[in-house]
């Protein structure tokens, strides 16, 4: 019995030739018979049994191979990875003569097995691209005109080099992009220090970075301890602070998997979510009131004695003191903070304590305040007092955000430090001029001064005070006057009246970008009628998208995707690395940038550096967080055998990869770093961080030696016994170096080349990586030492995290009692306020014009700045106005109905025009507004001012047009979470 | 013999709109017809909120196709309720019917012109010759053909949304159920696939309702 | 049905009343895993949350409804389909059916009406040319829609096992489009018609004795008296051209989504259609006993419709009253010739 109704109509199909683009895959498929299709599709008997998961019994298809087209030659798959988030959700895309025809889910998967949220399932119309810049364009006459790639690349690099002679290179500002993947990133930082400058930054900046901080300075590395795939070894589950279900939709797989085995689910969000929807419990808190909320449950938690005493005396530095902190928070004094009752706090903290391993969850919930980084140090103050990190099912599953944000903290363009998190001292510079193969005086030449060279750039958060700042006050010789936006929106950044006013201020902006209209509209829009800055010179330059290149991406749990590329680059658009080595050539570095790196020809028979040399200098040079291990090879083969891998541990179960005879074998998938070693050591990757459980060679590991051995005559190492399996030291130990090698006896371990090599290096700069192989194969230690977390992290301003009140808010009271930090003068070049301006809103007494909370996050269709997802029409359609989230009591005060427009007004005095939704998902105290919207400008549409052709489907208005002041006191985040407003009806 | 349906596990959607999207892609479908969307019971209402996603279920005694005044529904061997865009006359008499607002029409209406009706075709094209060009600019894709379940269902970031032979995704499902021991209602089937007591209701003949172009073997 | 569905009654330690009652959360509370709250939601045919702008969006299922004797509500578009497949096709077909049968029948029986009194030659104007526009405009827009409606309600079951699917759908589609345009023009028609009749067909004192003699068919002389048009007439141009006229046109203008403001929902729409199917029905029954009277079922009406002349002898057998006004002088005997000064005479006198 034929499936078809029209019987053998399939093989017919089959022979006739059809130049059709889109129909031809289909045909090529055989028709098959039913037990055939019941075998692929998984409904046939025996293979339902037991699959309480469909992605189970659908992995069965991959044996036969179903998706590989047979017959027509032309029609080719080529695997890739979905650009919209950290999740890294694997694609197959269907290339017909050149063109993206389909997409099929990748049922092989160990992290998406197939799945997608909205924006991965819309992710080929990137193969369509019609609302795309096509080619370079200038603007003239506040208009945009197009240009050629050779004027463009001519004025451009004739203008920068200008600024640069004129007011020296720190005056200008390089916004990278964590949608580059690894090796742009990369090269992009190169690019940027090449120039002579360390003004450049990235999203995670207004990200992640207080995460990356917090938890880096709390026991080694800044990055999600275990995987969305281990939280099925979870027993319970808090999420504060992330939205997971519209912002990486494809962990709930994993989390409703765990779920339907009996794991418990806490919501800790000022919003009823779609995330809280799915939990066992919610908690409603106020925005910005995460301390006061934590520091509630760890206050249960040492009340009843839940806490894991020997982690914490084998583990831990400084717990007492945060336990002293802790028991100030009684419970009245919490539900005052933060509005929880004693009750529920009591559940939460005895659900997590009673059901582990308990993993904790967060994300832009806490790390976008103005303090942030303390916010998520007490998160990881929680798991370490229940002694939940380095354990598979704990951890501190810190979900980022762009598909590369991950991998762009690792190895890009950081204001702070060279790639791998080196830093920028010296010895960093050393390092890094020697793996990429260029002279460090030279280096140095390019720089205004060592000093200069030396000394952390400014923040993306920022660049609008790095241009409108009277110069006296900033920490650098001139301002910035040119910006170079390269994969970042302008909407993502708060105070968008200021950043208008800095945008007409500039002497030169460039915009390289698939869609860099939402930056272009902004720029050429007229205040009032004029054009402020008729001089300015503004550039457009239409960037390829990764789905027209190849590449590493780095997901949120650590594991690194190899990218194939889809797509020859559309229209006129170039790869990001062409556009560096072309614009580096012009800038008269093009030779030094691609040192090491081998050329190929990319678009129009153009040379370009080819990506796996990139990945290769990548290996190259960083140890210190193992990107030293993911071979192009070994990536490669991963991606081709995804069906070896285990859904819950991500291991490979054992097999060669046919095409190269890799044995993957014990590998982790992606080889998560750290991925010790040269590749050839064959580190599998680390699924879950400090676990000591483990074998190092096995992805085992412990705390991080990064803070010395003692400090005021309290140990700093980890106690006895406490060590990795297998370690030959069974104390805890300081991080390796040739003397520590040497006095330990092992020196003779090494090789004569690597003895070599490692003379006078340490760990982190044994470019021969035969320290980091004597120490894991050996003798099972890590090079990186075994130390204690630190719960008190003394380098920052609040050692034991405190709980302080926003800058705006609404609670005079609660500011007098928790006041924020004090001023600071030249905090990453910048001055930067805290308590004078909070102490002025309460003295004007901002809370009585603007009662509402006005808190800010994502929808599952859009992302980021909203300009690529926006123009997807697949999406687009199903978001096609901006709203604020008002409660029905909030909105009935002000007789507002759902649907109408309402006006929203911030105290920056800003008024934008937003749909209304009247929706109990938040409180009456608090309004929520997607922050994806951009081309409405205070209830105006800004069409006419984008780029003919390349305005996005939907606009709408931009919440940070009207977000307000505040910034982290480590990293320099915008306070973005939480802020006040007030909402009135529209009247036209 | 397989029977195709969908269950759509409210414990599990998220209201992520993958399953949408993915429909819009498979098949190209434009802006303004949706053969599926997402819908959420209790909006923002703590501890009472659902979501469930929603194309044409394919019912069993098929409201559209006892009312379409041209007959052009017809339905599969594997219970799938397809119909023939030539004779569609754009009636509107279908959605009318439908319990789940699946019909969808690419205009507005106004004189009654609404265009060629478009639903969910459970990814199984059309009347047409399977996976010719024809069938798919008229219908989409046609998957199962290719032996592949619909787009949406393979594509739901969480598994929710199941779709393939009745008895093997109810059999999923179940084991779903009692794993977590709650939500064990298969949403729609009741009124999609439940008994139906109308004497209107005729046994359909997939075969007799085959247009031209084939028959099944 | 569901299955695995549990009972709502069967819940233990819950009050029947309060079942209905609770909501989820207390549901919740009271029988964790028990959703019977939200479901009943959905049931209900409520609008929820979509983030999809279209209305009805967030309705998962239709609402209940019930069709005038339906037995119980079903979702309201299982519940018209069951109306308007069930009795208004099955009735109406049969209605329709039984109206042509009782005028074949009437035809054999009493054969083609012929007038007793021998035409004298002199003619009467009996509807002016305007008149008779007016009417023909009607009447054709009538029979388009008439005929066009009976494809897209009848075809099915009557045509299509005689053309066949594809011809079937061209005629349909054509008739669609006949039926969606030439409605607005029916109704126009039937405005103007209304205004330049109506005053001929107030209702008067001798329709009482007409029907009380149902125009001649009891009583003892074969004709009972009448003004210019009879009570019978005058039925048709109130309960047909004006009652049914607005019925069909108002639920037709619905259907066609013309009424602006509207927002076209499903029920809307089903309701309309019902009403629409009713009266398109109970107006082509009537239509047909119409257009038999005025063709078979009396000797030279058709001719006074078509031509606009009847002769005297005709006005004096069918409507006296008239004929006495006429003679009387109250009505000119030719009232168009304004219009057509150089008619100086009846064409055919
Ligand atoms: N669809 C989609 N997915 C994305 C992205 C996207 O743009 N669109 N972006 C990606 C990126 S870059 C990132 S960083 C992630 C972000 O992912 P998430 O952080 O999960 O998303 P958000 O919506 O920004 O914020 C999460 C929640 O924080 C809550 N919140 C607000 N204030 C507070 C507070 O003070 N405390 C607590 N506990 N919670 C608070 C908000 O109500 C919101 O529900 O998503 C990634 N995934
Ligand atoms: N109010 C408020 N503001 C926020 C947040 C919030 O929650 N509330 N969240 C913050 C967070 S967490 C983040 S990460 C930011 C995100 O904000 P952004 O990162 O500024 O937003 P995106 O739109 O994702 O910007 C990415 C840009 O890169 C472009 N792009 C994509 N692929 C490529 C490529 O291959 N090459 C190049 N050159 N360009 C490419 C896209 O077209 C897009 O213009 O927003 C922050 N801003
Ligand atoms: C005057 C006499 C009319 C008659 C006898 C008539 C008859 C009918 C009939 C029999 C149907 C089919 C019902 C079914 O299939 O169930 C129908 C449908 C319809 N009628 Fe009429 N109708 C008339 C007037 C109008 C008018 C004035 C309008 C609009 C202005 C109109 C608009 C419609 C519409 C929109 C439909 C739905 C079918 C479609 O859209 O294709 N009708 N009518
Ligand atoms: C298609 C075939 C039709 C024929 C042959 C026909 C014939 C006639 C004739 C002969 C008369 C004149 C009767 C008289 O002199 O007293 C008449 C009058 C009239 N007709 Fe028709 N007709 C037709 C259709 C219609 C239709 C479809 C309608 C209405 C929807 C209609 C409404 C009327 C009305 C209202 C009058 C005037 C009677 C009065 O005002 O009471 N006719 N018709
Ligand atoms: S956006 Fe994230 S969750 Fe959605 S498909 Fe892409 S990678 Fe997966
Ligand atoms: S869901 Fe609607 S369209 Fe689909 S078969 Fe049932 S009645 Fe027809
Ligand atoms: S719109 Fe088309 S499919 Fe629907 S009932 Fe009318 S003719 Fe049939
Ligand atoms: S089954 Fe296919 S046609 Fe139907 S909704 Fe899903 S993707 Fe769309
Ligand atoms: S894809 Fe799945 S989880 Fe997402 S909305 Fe659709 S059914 Fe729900
Ligand atoms: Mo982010």
């Amino acid at each position: 019995m034929l499936l078809t109704r029209k019987g053998q109509s399939g093989q017919r199909s089959a022979q006739r030739f059809s130049s059709s683009l889109t129909d031809s895959l289909s045909r090529a498929l055989p028709t098959m018979d039913r037990r055939t299709f019941l075998k692929r599709s998984g409904i046939g008997i025996g293979a339902g049994i037991a699959a309480s998961q469909l992605n189970l019994i659908q992995r069965a298809r991959a044996a036969d191979g179903a998706d590989k087209a047979g017959g027509n030659g032309k029609i080719e798959v080529r695997r890739t990875v979905c650009t919209h988030c950290s999740v890294g959700c694997a694609v197959d895309a269907v290339v017909e003569n050149g063109v993206w025809v389909r997409q099929e889910p990748v049922f092989d998967s160990p992290i998406n097995l197939g799945a997608h949220c909205a924006k991965g399932a819309a992710l080929r119309e990137h193969g369509h691209g019609e609302y795309r810049l096509k080619y370079p364009m200038k603007l003239v006459n506040g208009k945009y005109q197009r240009i050629s790639w050779d004027q463009a690349l001519q004025e451009v690099s004739a203008k920068l080099l200008e600024i640069k002679k004129a007011t020296g290179p720190d005056s200008v500002f390089f916004v990278g992009s964590s949608k580059h993947n690894n090796e742009q990133s990369q090269l992009l930082r190169k690019f940027v220090s090449f120039f002579g400058t360390n003004n450049c930054d990235h999203q995670a900046r207004i990200c992640h970075s207080t995460t990356v901080a917090g938890v880096a300075n709390t026991w080694g590395y800044g990055a999600m301890t275990n995987s969305y795939n281990d939280m099925q070894n979870s027993k319970a589950i808090m999420y504060i602070g992330s939205n997971a279900a519209e912002a990486h939709p494809v962990s709930m797989l994993h989390m409703l998997h765990a779920k339907e085995s009996g794991t418990k689910v806490i919501v800790v969000d000022p919003r009823f979510t779609r995330t809280a929807a799915k939990s066992d419990q919610y908690v409603r808190i106020r925005s910005g009131s995460d301390i006061p909320y934590l520091y509630g449950m760890l206050y249960h938690i040492f009340k009843n004695g839940w806490e894991d005493k020997k982690y914490i005396n084998d583990r831990v530095y400084g717990m007492e003191k945060v336990r002293e902190e802790v028991m100030k928070w009684t419970p009245d004094k919490v539900e005052e903070a933060c509005g929880v009752p004693e009750a529920e706090v009591f559940k939460a903290a005895e659900t997590m304590a009673k059901n582990r391993p308990s993993t904790v969850v967060w994300c832009m919930g806490q790390t976008q305040h103005s303090i942030g980084n303390a916010m998520v140090r007490a998160s990881c103050i929680l798991q370490l007092a229940l002694g939940n990190v380095g354990v598979s099912g704990g951890g501190t599953n810190i979900f980022r955000g762009h598909d590369n944000v991950q991998g762009a903290t690792d190895v890009g363009p950081n204001p702070d430090s060279l790639p791998g998190y080196y830093g920028l001292a010296t010895g960093a510079w050393k390092h890094w001029a020697n793996v990429w193969g260029v002279d460090y005086e030279w280096v140095k030449k390019q720089y205004a001064s060592q000093a200069m060279m030396e000394k952390s750039g400014t923040t993306v958060s920022r660049w609008v005070d790095a241009v409108l700042e009277k110069n006296e006050f900033i920490d650098q010789d001139n301002n910035v006057r040119g910006m170079v936006f390269w994969g970042h929106a302008p909407n993502s950044q708060t105070r968008g009246l200021d950043m208008k006013k800095a945008l007409d201020k500039l002497d030169l902006l460039v915009v390289i970008d698939p869609y860099p209209s939402a930056t272009a509209a902004m720029a050429a829009m007229k205040v009032d009628g004029q054009e402020l800055n008729p001089n300015r010179a503004v550039y457009l330059l239409p960037a390829a998208t990764q789905f027209e290149t190849s590449g590493s991406v780095t997901a949120s749990n650590r594991s690194i995707q190899w990218r194939e590329k889809v797509i020859e680059p559309l229209f006129e658009s170039r790869t990001d690395h062409m556009i560096m080595y072309q614009l580096a050539e012009k800038l008269g570095f093009g030779k030094e940038l691609v040192a090491k790196l081998k050329l190929v020809p990319g678009k129009g028979g153009m040379m370009e550096p080819e990506p796996e040399s990139m990945l290769r200098e990548i290996n190259r040079g960083n140890w210190t967080i193992g990107y030293t291990g993911q071979s192009p090879e070994r990536l490669k083969a991963h991606m081709r055998n995804m069906h070896l891998f285990d859904v819950k541990t991500l291991r490979c179960k054992g097999g060669k990869d046919a095409a190269s005879g890799y044995d993957m074998t014990g590998d982790y998938f992606g080889l998560p770093w750290p991925c010790y070693g040269t590749p050839e050591l064959k580190h599998p990757g680390s699924p879950n961080l400090y676990d000591n459980t483990r074998h190092v060679m096995d992805g085992g590991g412990n705390f991080r030696a990064n803070f010395g051995v003692e400090r005021e005559g309290v140990n700093l190492l980890a106690e006895d016994g406490s060590h990795s399996v297998g370690a030959d030291i069974t104390t805890g130990y300081p991080e390796f170096d040739h003397v520590l090698l040497k006095k330990l006896g092992w020196w003779d371990d090494l090789t004569e080349e690597e003895k070599k090599a490692a003379e006078g290096k340490n760990w982190k700069t044994d470019l021969s990586g035969g320290i980091q192989r004597v120490c894991l194969k050996v003798h099972g230690v890590h090079p990186f030492g075994n130390a204690k977390a630190r719960a008190v992290v003394w380098n920052f301003p609040d050692p034991v995290p405190l709980h302080r009140e926003p800058i705006y808010g609404t609670k005079p009271d609660l500011v007098a009692k928790y006041p924020t930090h004090d001023d600071k003068k030249a905090f990453w070049r910048l001055p930067t306020l805290y308590k004078s301006i909070q102490q002025k809103n309460v003295e004007a007494k901002l809370y009585e014009k603007f009662p509402i909370i006005l808190t800010s996050g994502r929808l599952v269709e859009y992302e980021g700045g909203g300009e690529e997802t926006r123009s997807n029409p697949w999406l687009a359609e199903l978001q096609q106005d901006n709203f604020v989230e008002i409660n029905p009591k909030a909105a009935s005060d002000r007789g507002i109905r759902d649907g109408e427009y309402v006006i929203v007004s911030t105290p920056t005095g800003a008024r934008i025009k937003v749909k209304a939704l009247v929706t109990p998902r938040v409180g009456p105290d608090t309004a929520f507004i997607p922050f994806h919207f951009s081309g409405w400008w205070q209830g105006k549409d800004m069409l006419e001012y984008y780029p003919e052709g390349a305005a996005p489907v939907v606009r709408g208005e931009a919440v940070n047009t009207a977000t307000t002041y505040g910034y982290d006191s480590v990293t320099m985040m915008q306070e973005t979470k939480t802020t006040i407003c007030n909402i009135e009806r529209y009247t036209a | 013999m397989a029977r195709m349906k969908f269950i759509c596990d409210s414990e599990r959607c998220i209201e992520c709109n993958s399953c949408a999207t993915a429909c819009k892609n498979e098949h190209e479908v434009p802006w303004g017809v949706n053969r599926r969307r997402v819908v959420t019971i209790n909006d923002g209402v703590i501890g009472q909120e659902k979501t469930i996603s929603v194309a044409c279920m394919h019912c069993s005694d098929a409201p559209c196709m006892a009312v379409c005044p041209v007959d052009c529904f017809y339905r599969t061997d594997e219970g799938v309720v397809l119909h023939n865009k030539d004779t569609c006359i754009g009636c509107g008499y279908c959605s009318y019917a439908c319990p789940f607002g699946a019909p969808q029409f690419p205009s507005n209406g106004t004189f009654g012109l609404r265009g060629k009706m478009d639903k969910c075709t459970f990814c199984a094209g059309g009347p047409e010759e399977n996976g010719s060009k024809a069938e798919f600019d008229k219908y989409g894709r046609n998957r199962l053909a290719e032996g592949k379940l619909p787009a949406c269902a393979e594509m739901c970031s969480t598994k929710a949304l199941l779709g393939g032979d009745g008895d093997a995704i109810a059999d999923i499902f179940r084991t779903r159920v009692i794993r977590r021991g709650k939500g064990s209602e298969v949403w729609g089937w009741g009124t999609a696939y439940g008994k139906s007591p109308n004497p209107d209701a005729k046994a359909p003949t997939p075969n007799a309702k085959v247009p031209e172009g084939g028959k099944v073997s | 049905q569901d299955p695995g569905k549990p009972a709502a009654a069967a819940a233990p330690n819950v009050e029947s009343i309060d079942i209905l009652k609770q909501n989820q959360a207390e549901r919740t509370r009271d029988q964790p895993g028990n959703n019977a709250p939200t479901w009943r939601i959905v049931k209900e045919g409520t609008q929820n949350y979509s983030s999809l702008p279209y209305k009805e969006a967030g309705i998962l299922i239709q609402p209940k409804a019930q069709f005038p004797g339906q037995e119980h509500a079903t979702t309201a578009g299982e519940a018209w389909r069951r109306y308007r497949n069930g009795p208004l096709i099955t009735f109406g077909g049969w209605l329709l059916i039984a109206a042509l049968a009782a005028l074949l029948a009437i035809y054999v029986v009493k054969g083609p009406a012929r007038n007793s009194i021998p035409p004298t030659g002199r003619l009467i104007e009996r509807f002016t040319p305007t008149e008779r526009f007016v009417h023909w405009s009607v009447a054709i827009s009538f029979s388009l829609l008439g005929l066009s409606g009976l494809v897209m309600a009848f075809g099915r079951h009557v045509l299509m096992p005689l053309f066949g699917h594809t011809l079937f759908g061209w005629l349909a589609y054509l008739c669609k489009n006949i039926h969606n345009f030439v409605g607005p023009v029916f109704l126009v028609s039937t405005v103007v018609f209304f205004a330049v009749y109506v005053r001929d067909n107030l209702p008067g004192k001798s329709d009482l004795h007409w029907l009380s003699r149902l125009g001649g068919v009891l009583g003892k002389d074969k004709h009972a008296s009448s003004g210019r048009f009879n009570a019978g007439e005058k039925i048709w141009f109130w309960g047909g051209l004006t009652v049914l006229g607005l019925v069909v046109s108002a639920s037709g203008f619905v259907l066609d989504k013309l009424v602006p403001g509207m927002p076209y929902l499903r029920g809307d729409m089903q309701v309309a259609h019902v009403i629409h199917l009713i009266g398109a029905v109970l107006f082509i029954a009537g239509a047909f006993g119409h257009i038999y009277m005025g063709t078979l079922g009396s000797e030279g009406a058709y001719k006074g419709m078509r031509e606009g002349y009847v002769d005297d002898a005709w006005a004096m057998e069918h409507h006296d009253l008239w004929y006495e006004q006429i003679q009387r002088g109250d009505i000119p005997r030719i009232r168009s010739r304004e219009e057509r000064p150089e008619t100086g005479a009846p064409a055919k006198a």
